[in-house]
């Protein structure tokens, strides 16, 4: 919601300047953005009662006291004759009408009006329609303005099952569907109600007869419908979070004052319904509840003083004014007292929690993932939702999408998925692994915690390693010199049905954890893992490049010099480097070594002379080096 | 000149695997908790309407309970859990005063954009005994934050809202820019919320707070997009 700053102190006596105005705000817990001089308020939806000027006005009034100033029409009204029915009083507790009648229409607006339009209330339409949104801005009303003669039969309130397309008054046609609260003239509907009325019965420039409604509907009634049909509408906005249920009068004073500000007012009639009188809430008056539950010290004066500049009426209890729904209990006020103190105000008070518990136990799962990481392999989280509708899938009513209507009963495809992501990022030894509950669905929900390992490609990357192949064997070795444990089966996937052209051989297992007898954990403990935050680098996007050396070392006093050398290689574009293969040649008496350089940058493709130029400076002193080369080079 | 048989082949290294950042994080955090004398516990994603929302005083006519924020599922009969909450409920519900409960793990919101995951992590506490004020949430809350970002760390508190807790308050804390980041919501836990629980509320109250996990791990780690954790690009899991 947006604030005209100038509008908000113009009911403040205290005028306080805007950075001590958002102080304030901040304090009683409304957030916002200040623009120029436009406050954007990012309220909670329990404050709906702040969705206006004076709204505003009054939760400030502690602090710079509220004197409001809203002009309104001091003269009688007659009683409006109108033929209304509320079939639903469930739902609208309350309605009003006000029916006027001017001389003449309106097209230049007063400064007040033009400068809410011009600031924060967009496109004008009518005269009628601009006071209704002008009138929601100042008192948090929302109302509705029928034009009077186009309404053509009995106006009748109801919450009915709809199965009918329904133009707006901005002219989007939308189904109505299920039940909805709405107006309807016979059989025609012609306001959705809370939320936008119709085309058939707006006002338009031409109006001169206006129907104002003015209702108090359930939260409960109206939730939900804007954005069912997509509408935008601040009503119910306003609505859904609860309005004054006591205002109508008020509101419609202003209405006609606003009018008679502009025009020569004809006629004007009033009517209000109401099916069920709102109760007082009243909470016993007891500050020492309210200290107990903040842990402060105030007097009964202080406390008295706080409730009553809130709005509150004290006497032997606390009445709570109608338009603070959301005020119901002892811990209710706690908070309204803290607000006004401010949260930062009051004094910490020291707090120890008895050891009521033992130690947290070893668990099956940190057992494993220290297992796992030991071995090299890389934890993944994965979303659960898939396109895959499995005969015990869950599936999900609202989905995002298609693709995302059903949980997931396996982790199998999730992790395939992260391999063939890997392998198009040029990994070539892929050790992955993922720990999550899987929920299914026979005749009960079944939960159940699984674990996924996935491996494909080289064995590892050092000398003994690099041209072997992550197997059956490796996967079936870790895991039963491990847990000791057959319940398990690995299999190979294959790679015809998936998007790849890799050849090396997947292998998948998926574990019940809870299936893993507790006696393969006995002898194993994991030390709780000290967390070292290290300061992340963001992945580079750009493709990497390997360049692999075969050096040819024949004087042997200088084998040390060139490991060390390499070894300590290190350049912003050198992503990473290691020796995969070094080899004793008997017969000529020279050591081989296998070399790969990967090469990526932060900031864009390298060239190839751009890595050349990189290689040639980082092997000049090395080949500089008696009796080492590279074969070919 | 050296020989053949005295060149020692180097050291042969193998990489270590590396657990999923936001698993690290939530690990630390729950290690912090239990230290001050929370216990872990555990309770399913897939919750019913009452553990998630009646149970927490989230009345029906609640935003969060509409179908654009919460995954249904089963055919409306449950929900995927919008927050670890239900898993306090569950907890208080099998013990008694005074006690302290962990729980973390996935909770699920119908979103999906640069700053919103339908799936993320959350860690909450609830502390329930004799005499427990809002004074002392704020020193509770001052104690984790000190630990988690150091002693000097600047913390404000304001009002917020939430159904369970009366008063409620969001935290932040002043980042190194100078700019106040959200770091936690927390409040007194609100008398209806323990009654529902069979808790009698004139004789105990308590006291609640939940961090998100993802939030934590962004900050302590640098890392500025929050999709980075779920890609499952070794380059950046073997980082950790």
């Amino acid at each position: 919601m947006k604030v005209i700053y100038k509008d908000l102190i113009n009911l403040l006596s205290e005028k306080p300047s805007k950075e001590l105005l958002s102080a304030k705000l901040f304090q009683l817990g409304h957030e916002h953005e200040i623009n120029d001089g436009v406050f954007n308020m990012e309220l909670t939806p329990n404050r709906g009662d702040c969705l206006s000027l004076n709204g505003l006005a009054r939760d400030l009034n502690i602090f710079f006291n509220n004197s409001e100033a809203f002009e309104i029409y001091e003269d009688d009204f007659d009683t409006l004759n109108i033929n209304f029915k509320n079939s639903s009083p469930k739902d609208c507790p309350k309605i009003s009408f006000l029916e006027v009648e001017i001389e003449e229409n309106v097209t230049d607006y007063k400064p007040y009006l033009k400068n809410y339009f011009k600031n924060i209330g967009g496109n004008k339409t009518n005269f009628f329609t601009d006071i209704s949104n002008y009138i929601s801005y100042e008192l948090g009303q929302p109302t509705h303005c029928f034009d009077a003669e186009t309404l053509d039969g009995d106006l009748i309130f109801e919450n009915k099952e709809c199965n009918c397309s329904f133009k707006t008054l901005l002219g989007s046609k939308i189904r109505l569907e299920g039940k909805n609260c709405v107006f309807s003239i016979g059989k025609e509907i012609v306001s959705l109600a809370g939320v936008m009325g119709g085309a058939s019965t707006a006002c338009s420039p031409n109006t001169k007869k206006v129907l104002v409604e003015c209702a108090y509907f359930n939260p409960e009634s109206i939730i939900g419908k804007s954005i069912k049909y997509n509408l935008t509408s601040d009503a119910a906005h306003k609505f859904e979070r609860g309005v004054d249920v006591e205002c109508h009068e008020k509101v419609l004073r202003r209405f006609a004052k606003v009018v008679q500000d502009h025009t020569t007012i004809k006629s004007i009639k009033f009517k209000s319904f109401v099916s069920k009188e709102s109760k007082d809430l009243f909470i016993p008056l007891d500050h020492n509840k309210v200290n107990k539950v903040l842990g402060t010290n105030l007097d009964k004066a202080e406390y008295i003083n706080y409730l009553q500049n809130l709005g509150f009426e004290v006497s032997k209890n606390i009445k709570v004014p109608s338009y603070r729904s959301d005020i119901k209990t002892q811990n209710d006020l706690a908070e309204e007292i803290a607000r006004v103190i401010g949260y930062d105000n009051i004094e910490s008070s020291p707090i120890s929690l008895e050891k009521i518990y033992e130690d947290n136990e070893n668990n099956k799962v940190a057992i494993i993932e220290t297992i796992l990481i030991k071995n090299g392999f890389s934890e993944v989280i994965n979303f659960p939702f898939t396109s895959k509708n499995e005969k015990e899938s869950i599936k999900i009513d609202n989905p995002l999408d298609s693709n995302r209507e059903n949980l997931r009963t396996s982790l199998k495809d999730s992790l395939v998925e992260n391999l063939l992501f890997n392998e198009r990022r040029q990994k070539d030894s892929i050790k992955l692994f993922e720990i999550s509950d899987i929920y299914t669905k026979d005749i009960e929900i079944k939960q159940q915690k699984k674990l996924g390992i996935i491996i494909s490609g080289r064995l590892g990357r050092n000398f003994n390693e690099f041209s072997k192949k992550l197997d059956y064997d490796y996967l079936d070795h870790i895991l039963n010199s491990n847990l000791e444990t057959k319940a398990f089966e690995i299999h190979e996937i294959s790679r015809n049905t998936l998007d790849t052209k890799k050849k090396d051989k997947i292998f998948y297992v998926e574990i019940h954890i809870n299936n893993i007898p507790d006696i393969f954990f006995k002898n194993l403990k994991v030390n709780k893992n000290t967390i070292n935050f290290i300061n992340y680098k963001p992945v580079s996007e750009y493709p990497s490049s390997t360049r692999d050396f075969s050096f040819s070392i024949s004087n042997l006093n200088n084998f040390n010099e060139v490991i060390k050398s390499l070894d300590e290689v290190s350049d912003e574009i050198i992503k990473d480097s290691f020796l995969f293969d070094f080899y004793k040649n008997n017969k000529t008496g020279t050591v081989k070594l296998g070399y790969r350089f990967i090469f990526q940058s932060h900031i864009k493709t390298l060239s190839d002379e751009e890595i050349n130029l990189k290689v040639d400076e980082v092997l000049e002193e090395i080949l500089e080096l008696d009796g080492v080369s590279i074969p070919g080079m | 000149m050296s020989n053949l048989d005295n060149i020692r082949p180097p050291i042969i290294t193998r990489e270590d695997g590396s657990l999923h950042p936001i698993n690290q994080t939530k690990e630390y955090l729950i290690n912090l908790l239990a230290e001050m004398g929370f216990k872990e516990v555990h309770g399913p994603e897939i919750e019913t309407e009452q553990f998630n929302f009646d149970m927490l005083n989230i009345k029906k006519s609640h935003p969060a309970r509409q179908m654009h924020d919460t995954f249904y599922a089963d055919s409306k009969k449950n929900v995927l859990r919008t927050h670890t909450s239900p898993v306090q409920i569950r907890s208080m519900l099998s013990d008694k005063p005074p006690m302290a409960f962990t729980s973390a793990g996935k909770v699920y919101r119908k979103d999906d954009d640069a700053t919103h995951l339908p799936m993320f992590h959350q860690i909450e506490g609830i502390y329930v005994s004799e005499d427990i004020t809002f004074a002392n949430l704020k020193d509770l809350i001052y104690q984790i934050l000190h630990k988690l970002f150091g002693g000097d760390v600047q913390i404000r508190f304001r009002p917020s809202y939430f159904p369970f807790t009366e008063p409620s308050a969001e935290v932040d804390i002043l980042s190194n820019n100078g700019k106040w980041l959200e770091i936690l919501g927390c409040g007194v836990i609100n008398p209806i919320v323990l009654e529902n629980c069979n808790i009698d509320s004139i004789k105990y109250s308590g006291l609640a707070f939940g961090l998100g996990v993802e939030r934590i791990a962004m900050l302590k780690y640098g890392v500025d997009d929050i999709r980075e954790f779920y890609k499952s690009n070794l380059d950046f899991l073997k980082q950790f």
